[in-house]
């Protein structure tokens, strides 16, 4: 892995500054879902159930599915094959996107982002979903790749939102559970 | 030529004798020898054989084999393919058909359509390996053993894995994940590599060490086909030793057509080179070089879309196994037969108005009954599995190479490193007729479209692309830019793209298709799904360009796939 320890040390230490500047307690039932239809929320899917969350993972989450839901954590990450396979465009997926985070946030349901795919899911078509859920984040839990242009850091300073950098994506299952326990 | 972009990245200058090596992620030139490909590291390979004073078909072997090893979701040892081979020496063409078969007892493994492709049951008879090794027979210079060391280097060390492929590695992670062989090639942990890992294949480096040393019949007999033949069944697929030792590549004639004055030269059935031919001739009767540019003008983009259409309808119709039905090859590629065709277009509007409801044509006047239109459920994968190569040497012998596993990463079972393909989603099922209905022993049609472009006998063009539906349009819109809008090959390969078919709801395209002209299109009566910027989803073409003014080589790879050209 290419990787400059000294920022990823900074990067870690102002996460978990932040983290204890910032109090956000998080409840289940959880809904998991994507934004932008990459493969991505069934690691996060599986990463739930390892963890032994109270978790149901729905791919085109709509606002009606907020139903009962105490946290909503957002996979975000866009992939073409996973808007071939649900048969939808682009603009349609942003336009779900769009109103589940307006309920979320109407209902005052706190959206943990979970961005696990590294460079794969940055730039390109992937960066207008990452934007959206980090902005409208209580938690961002990020894979350190995704974030080597401080993306998720400059984010997260703006808008005082705890950011946690782990290196892998195994590694992010405990920070998530964490945030239930 | 408008101009010749060269956005070199990387120029490296090495003292090998008299050899000037230049390298670049998107585009090269050269005079001695060029190379296009999906991988940097196969580019390199193919290389390596044209200085080791090895021929194209050797380069092109050894870059076949290397590609299957690194960007492993492609092609390999598992798939098949087609490859396009001009001889300049002996002014020959030759067409080797080495596309997966359908077991002689496939119908036994229960396999029913979209369910079933991600498993054993979708597994064909691969025919990479005798593919490579019949071309390396008949033509290539060095020994195979030589042939086969890059690959083998690459497997056993490892390569980093680059951008496109952690992502497909992401996207098809479930296919990864259902094979615990499979799994332990591209995840770390139970999860998914990431880009900067390594990924290092032993089991792969094995295998391919015993087909370096026995050639075909390492793979195809003996221990390693045995277990093969056992691991597949143990997955719950039906292939058989007699499968194996049977399954011969097929040497033959490839497909000739004509445009503009150039000489086309393609992939013959049941491969797709007669959709390539049959659509340009189709556009030979309108002069596009009087024309606007396809992303500046609805009229002319609505003209290549229907072609694209009409084109597609015939292949439904009429594509399929040439040992088992009746192809009416010559029928659709002729000059009359596209004229026919040229006139059922209605260059106003969409019309049909839905995609779905263009018909076939009808190639054979003389024929009592019209064959039955056909709805049949193909697979949708929404990317573009798939890869091609092109080589030249400084003869000019050339290679238009393309070679898959189906769908991206196949079937998604590896055995002895063998990752598998998917094959039998490539035949037409819940369907009463077609002419690519499933039957046991035969090779499904194949949108795999290599070519190569001849002018006044000496190479013009060697192109090819990955893409799976979207191969045929992405080389054809390629050869326009470059014949008919005298653009650089950079600047062809570049441009932005677009696609159609007769069993799709839209008109896919890419952003650079400008606004207005998309308004336009709209009010023609077409429904337009565009993706912003450029994706693999339209393909990856790798592509050779040979200036006739000075004869000098460029090779531009796809930004699409982070190719790389390398010539010298």
């Amino acid at each position: 892995m290419k990787r400059n320890p000294v920022k990823y040390f900074l990067l870690t230490a102002l996460a978990s500054l932040s983290l204890l500047t910032t109090a956000q307690t998080f409840q289940q039932p959880i809904l998991i879902s994507s934004a932008g239809q990459s493969a991505d929320v069934k690691l996060v899917k599986m990463l739930a159930s390892r963890e032994n969350l109270d978790a149901n993972t729905i791919l085109m989450a709509t606002p009606s599915d907020l139903e009962g839901i105490k946290t909503l954590i957002i996979v975000p990450g866009f992939s073409l094959k996973g808007l071939g396979a649900a048969g939808i465009s682009q603009e349609d997926e942003m336009n779900r996107v769009e109103e589940l985070v307006e309920a979320a946030n109407r209902k005052e349901i706190p959206i943990v982002m979970m961005h696990i795919g590294g460079n794969a899911r940055r730039k390109g078509q992937s960066d207008s979903f990452n934007s959206l859920i980090a902005s409208n984040s209580k938690h961002m839990i990020v894979v350190a790749q995704g974030n080597e242009d401080n993306f998720f850091s400059d984010i997260s300073n703006a808008k005082n939102i705890p950011l946690e950098v782990v290196e892998k994506i195994s590694e992010t299952g405990a920070p998530m559970s964490k945030l239930f326990h | 030529m408008r101009r010749i972009h060269l956005s070199l990245t990387l120029v490296i200058f090495l003292i090998a004798g008299h050899l000037l090596v230049c390298r670049a992620q998107d585009s090269a030139v050269g005079k001695n020898g060029m190379v296009a490909t999906a991988h940097p590291l196969a580019s390199q390979a193919a290389i390596e054989m044209l200085q080791s004073g090895g021929n194209a078909i050797d380069a092109a072997v050894a870059a076949a084999f290397a590609i299957g090893v690194v960007e492993p979701d492609g092609s390999g040892l598992g798939g098949g393919g087609g490859m396009v081979i001009y001889m300049k020496e002996r002014g020959e063409s030759f067409y080797i058909n080495y596309y997966a078969r359908a077991s002689e007892r496939g119908s036994e493994s229960g396999y029913s359509g979209k369910n079933d492709a991600y498993t054993a049951k979708s597994i064909c008879v691969p025919g990479t390996v005798a593919g490579l090794t019949m071309a390396h027979e008949k033509f290539g210079t060095l020994p195979l053993e030589k042939i086969l060391e890059p690959a083998i280097k690459y497997a056993k060390d490892g390569f980093e894995i680059d951008a496109t492929l952690a992502r497909l590695i992401l996207d098809n992670i479930e296919t990864i994940m259902a094979d615990e062989e499979t799994m332990n090639i591209f995840c770390e942990d139970g999860f998914p590599r990431m880009e900067g890992d390594i990924i290092i294949q032993k089991d792969l480096a094995q295998t391919l060490n015993i087909i370096g040393k026995e050639g075909r019949k390492g793979f195809y007999e003996g221990e390693l086909a045995e277990a093969l033949v056992q691991g597949i069944s143990d997955r719950g697929g039906v292939l058989t030793m007699n499968d194996f030792s049977s399954y011969k590549a097929q040497f033959t004639n490839p497909l000739y057509g004509t445009y503009r004055g150039y000489d086309i030269v393609a992939a013959n059935a049941p491969q797709s080179g007669l959709c390539l031919i049959e659509a340009l001739n189709i556009l030979e009767n309108f002069d596009l070089k009087k024309a606007p540019h396809y992303s500046e003008s609805a009229e002319v983009l609505h003209l290549i879309a229907e072609t694209q259409r009409f084109v597609w309808a015939d292949r439904t119709a009429y594509l399929g196994d040439p040992r088992v039905s009746d192809v009416p090859v010559n029928e659709l590629i002729s000059k009359e037969y596209a004229n026919v065709r040229y006139h059922q277009i209605n260059r106003e509007r969409l019309d049909p108005p839905r995609y779905r409801d263009v018909e076939e044509g009808n190639p054979l006047p003389f024929r009592k009954e019209k064959l039955t239109p056909i709805v049949e459920e193909e697979m949708f994968s929404g990317e573009g599995h798939t890869t091609h190569l092109s080589v030249i040497d400084k003869a000019g012998n050339s290679v238009a190479l393309t070679q898959t596993l189906g769908l991206f990463f196949g079937s998604g079972q590896t055995v002895n490193g063998v990752l598998l393909n998917c094959a039998m989603t490539n035949f037409a099922y819940r369907t009463k007729s077609s002419v690519n209905l499933y039957k046991d022993g035969k090779q499904s049609r194949s949108s795999i479209t290599p070519a190569i472009i001849l002018y006044e006998g000496n190479p013009f063009l060697v192109v090819g692309s990955p893409g799976a539906a979207r191969i045929i349009s992405a080389v054809l819109e390629v050869i326009i830019n470059i014949v008919d809008y005298a653009m650089g090959p950079q600047e062809a390969n570049l441009a932005p793209r677009f696609f159609v078919r007769d069993s799709e709801d839209f008109l896919y395209m890419e952003s650079g298709i400008k606004p207005e002209v998309r308004t336009i299109l709209e009010k023609m009566g077409h429904t337009l799904r565009v993706t912003e910027g450029t994706d693999l989803f339209f393909g990856g073409v790798q592509l050779i360009y040979i200036n006739p003014e000075d004869g000098k080589y460029y090779g531009s790879a796809d930004k699409r796939r982070g190719g790389m050209a390398i010539g010298f």
